[in-house]
C-alpha cells in the first residue's frame, strides 16, 4: 500500500541552517495495518506524518502510494489523493467554528463529486456514535466528541488510509479510550491506520509500532496482542 | 458542481461571520449609495437646467441683458442697468437683418398681489405681446393681452394657475379684479403651466402684465431689464451679435475704451454656461464618489486579508481534505464578489430612495440614469473581484502544514 524508499527531508536549505528531519528512511506499510509511529518531539515523526499525508514533499527518496510514485503527482492530483485516499485526524481537531458537526463532516465532500452529501455525512457520524449531535457546533461538544466529529470527517469520503497526528494529545483518558476504540474498529473493518503519538501507552493499542529517533527508524515490531481500547473502556465505565 | 458546493459553503461562512460580512458590505454600500445619489442628482440637475433653459430661451433667441457684468453671474451687474430702452430694440429691429421680433422684459421679483382678503407676494413680469411666441408661453384659459392693450398700458394681467387658486380659490378667475400694490388689474387669462424655472421660482405663480403697464404704472421707469430677440437664421448668430453690439454702443454713446453696458447671450453660450455648471455634477461629484468607492474597495481588501489570516487553519484544513488551490482562491474570490454585489444592490436601492426623497422634498426633477444602475452593479462586482484577487491568491498559497500546526 505505502512504500518509502530512502526518504530524506532537510529543512532550512535556503537559510543555510540545515536540519535533517528524516534520514534515508525505508518503510513498507501493508493494507490493513494499524501502525503507531512513536517518537519524542523533534524525532522527525511529524515530518513523517506530513510526508505520508502528502502535505509536504521529501527532499530525496521515493514514496509509492498504491505503486505510484508520489513525486510525479501534480498539485491538483495530490489534492485528489488527500480527498479520496487519505483521511486526516489532527491533535487540535481543526473543526470549523460556529459550524454544525454535520457540516464539518460534509467538508471533504464539497471537494468531491459524490452525491447525497447529507446522507454520507450522517452515516459517518453514526460510525462515531454522534448522529444525535449532528446539529451541534464544536463549542457545544466535549473534546472527545469534537475529535469523534473530526474522525467522522476523515471517514466520510471512505478513504483507504486514516492518518492521525497525536489524535489523543488533547483528550482525557476516557475520551482517549473512546477514540482509540473507534480506530481499532475501523482497522478491523479493513482500514489502514497510521497513528502518530509520543505515548507508549497509545502505541500498545496498535498492531505495529515504529519508533523514530533522530530521523531514523530505531525499532519496528508487531504487537501480537494489542490492548483492546473497548475492553478497557468497559472497565472504566464499571468503575464509574 | 464543485463550485456550487463551495459557493454554498461560502454563503454559510459569510452568514456566520456576520460582523465581518457587514463591514465589507457597508464599505461598498456607502460608496455605491453615494454614487447613485450624486449621479442621479447631477443628471436631475442637468435635465432640469436644460429643460428650463429650453423653457426660457428658445434655440433661436438672442438675449440682451442691461448693465455691465456677466449675465451668468446673476443680478450682480455692475454699473447702472438703466441704459437699455425699448427704442434700442426698435433700432436693432430696423437696422439688423434677420431679426423677426423682440420682447422687452422688466421684472419685479417680489411684489404684493391682493384679491379680496387674499394676499400673496410673487413675481411680476412685464412683457410684450410677442412674448407669447418668443418665450413660447401662451394662455390655457382666457386670452393673451392685445397689442392695443400693450400700447395703451392697460391694467390687464395674465396669471399662473397656482396663483389663480391662491387668489380666487375655486371661482373662475377670468375678468376678476385684483391689485398689484395699489393698482387694480383685471385677469385676462390663465398662463400655461411651466413649473419651476432655473432660479427656483415657481412660474405657475407668475403675473404677466404688458411691458408698458409695468414701466409706466407699476415701476415708473423708462428702461428695461433685458430683452429677447428672435432671429431668422441661427447660423449667422455671430454676425448678428456684432451688429447688435455696434448699434447699442453707438446709441449708448460708449467711447472705445468703455466696456459694454449690456451683455448679449446666444443659445450657444447659454448652453455652454449650463454645461459648465453641470461639470460640477458630472465630473466633480463622481470623482468624490470614486474616492468613496476606492475606500470601499480597500475596506474589502483589508477585511478579506484579515479574514484570510484569521482563517489560516480553515484554509489548511480545506487543503488537507482535498481542496485544490483554485478551490481555495475561488472561495475567497466568490466571497468578496458576493459581498460587493450585495453592497452594490443595497447601495443602489438606498441611493435611489434617497434621491427620490430628496427630489420630492426639493420639488426636484427625479432622474435615475440607466448608467447608474449598470455602474451600480458593475463597479462593486469588479471592485469585489479585484479586491478579492489578492487575498484569494494569498489564501491559496497557504501551506497546509503551517496552517494546521
Amino acid at each position: 500500500m505505502i512504500q518509502l524508499k530512502n526518504i530524506t527531508k532537510v529543512y532550512g536549505k535556503d537559510s543555510g541552517q540545515e536540519v535533517t528531519a528524516l534520514k534515508d528512511v525505508d518503510l513498507i506499510i501493508e493494507k490493513g495495518d494499524f501502525v503507531a509511529i512513536v517518537g519524542a518531539s523533534g524525532s522527525g515523526k511529524s515530518t513523517m506524518m506530513n510526508i505520508l499525508g502528502m502535505l509536504d514533499r521529501p527532499t530525496k527518496g521515493e514514496y509509492y502510494l498504491e505503486n505510484r510514485e508520489v513525486n510525479s503527482y501534480k498539485d491538483d492530483e495530490l489534492a485528489k489523493v488527500r480527498n479520496k485516499t487519505i483521511g486526516f485526524v489532527f491533535q487540535k481537531f481543526h473543526l470549523l467554528p460556529k459550524t454544525s458537526a454535520m457540516e464539518n463532516v460534509e467538508l471533504p465532500l464539497i471537494y468531491s463529486d459524490r452525491k447525497n452529501i447529507k446522507g454520507l455525512a450522517l452515516e459517518a457520524l453514526k460510525k462515531v456514535k454522534l448522529e444525535d449531535r449532528a446539529s451541534h457546533t464544536p463549542n457545544e461538544l466535549s473534546g472527545g466528541q469534537q475529535q469523534r466529529v473530526a474522525i467522522a470527517r476523515a471517514l466520510v469520503n471512505e478513504p483507504e488510509i486514516i492518518l492521525a497526528d497525536e489524535p489523543t494529545g488533547n483528550l482525557d483518558s476516557k475520551s482517549t479510550l473512546e477514540v482509540m476504540s473507534i480506530f481499532q474498529e475501523l482497522n478491523k473493518s479493513g482500514k489502514t491506520i497510521i497513528l502518530i503519538t509520543h505515548e507508549q501507552d497509545i502505541a500498545e493499542q496498535a498492531g505495529r509500532v515504529i519508533k523514530i529517533q533522530d530521523g531514523k527508524i530505531a525499532e519496528d515490531y508487531r504487537n501480537e496482542n494489542p490492548r483492546s481500547a473497548s475492553e478497557e473502556l468497559k472497565l472504566v465505565d464499571v468503575n464509574e | 458542481m464543485n463550485n456550487k458546493r463551495i459557493l454554498i459553503s461560502s454563503l454559510r461562512i459569510l452568514f456566520r461571520n456576520k460582523l465581518n460580512t457587514l463591514f465589507m458590505i457597508l464599505g461598498i454600500f456607502i460608496g455605491i449609495a453615494a454614487l447613485t445619489l450624486t449621479f442621479s442628482i447631477g443628471k436631475g440637475t442637468e435635465k432640469q437646467l436644460m429643460d428650463n433653459v429650453k423653457k426660457q430661451f428658445s434655440s433661436n433667441n438672442i438675449y440682451i441683458g442691461a448693465g455691465r457684468g456677466q449675465m451668468g453671474g446673476g443680478p450682480t451687474s455692475q454699473g447702472p442697468a438703466n441704459t437699455l430702452k425699448i427704442d434700442d430694440l426698435e433700432a436693432i429691429m430696423n437696422n439688423v437683418a434677420g431679426i423677426i421680433m423682440y420682447d422687452p422684459v422688466q421684472w419685479l421679483p417680489a411684489k404684493e398681489v391682493i384679491a379680496g382678503g387674499n394676499n400673496v407676494t410673487t413675481m411680476i413680469k412685464g412683457h410684450s405681446v410677442e412674448s407669447e411666441i418668443i418665450w413660447n408661453r401662451t394662455v390655457q384659459k382666457g386670452q393673451f393681452f392685445s397689442k392695443a392693450e400693450e400700447k395703451s398700458a392697460a391694467r390687464v394681467a395674465l396669471i399662473g394657475s397656482k396663483l389663480a387658486t391662491e387668489l380666487f380659490g375655486n371661482s373662475d378667475p377670468i375678468e376678476q379684479q385684483f391689485r398689484i400694490g395699489n393698482i387694480p388689474f383685471t385677469v385676462k387669462g390663465i398662463l400655461e403651466d411651466k413649473g419651476v424655472d432655473a432660479h427656483g421660482f415657481d412660474m405657475d405663480m407668475d403675473v404677466i402684465i404688458p411691458i408698458t403697464t409695468m414701466m409706466k404704472r407699476v415701476m415708473n421707469v423708462d428702461y428695461i431689464m433685458s430683452a429677447s430677440l428672435m432671429v431668422e437664421n441661427v447660423d449667422q448668430m455671430d454676425e448678428t451679435v456684432f451688429a447688435i453690439t455696434d448699434i447699442l454702443r453707438e446709441r449708448h454713446y460708449l467711447s472705445e475704451n468703455e466696456t459694454n453696458d449690456f451683455s448679449i447671450m446666444t443659445p450657444v453660450e447659454v448652453k455652454s454656461v449650463v454645461e459648465d455648471m453641470n461639470k460640477v455634477f458630472t465630473l466633480v461629484l463622481p470623482l468624490i464618489t470614486g474616492i468613496a468607492l476606492l475606500v470601499g474597495g480597500i475596506i474589502i481588501v483589508v477585511m478579506m486579508l484579515m479574514s484570510v489570516s484569521r482563517r489560516i487553519s480553515e484554509i489548511g484544513l480545506r487543503k488537507a481534505v482535498g481542496a485544490r488551490k483554485k478551490d481555495i482562491s475561488f472561495q475567497f474570490f466568490i466571497e468578496a464578489s458576493l459581498v460587493s454585489l450585495l453592497g452594490g444592490v443595497l447601495g443602489i436601492i438606498i441611493g435611489t430612495i434617497g434621491t427620490k426623497l430628496l427630489a420630492s422634498s426639493m420639488d426636484y426633477t427625479f432622474v435615475i440614469p440607466w448608467q447608474t444602475l449598470i455602474l451600480g452593479v458593475l463597479i462593486p462586482v469588479s471592485i469585489g473581484m479585484i479586491a478579492g484577487i489578492v487575498p484569494a491568491k494569498k489564501a491559496s498559497k497557504q501551506d497546509p502544514i503551517e496552517a494546521l500546526n
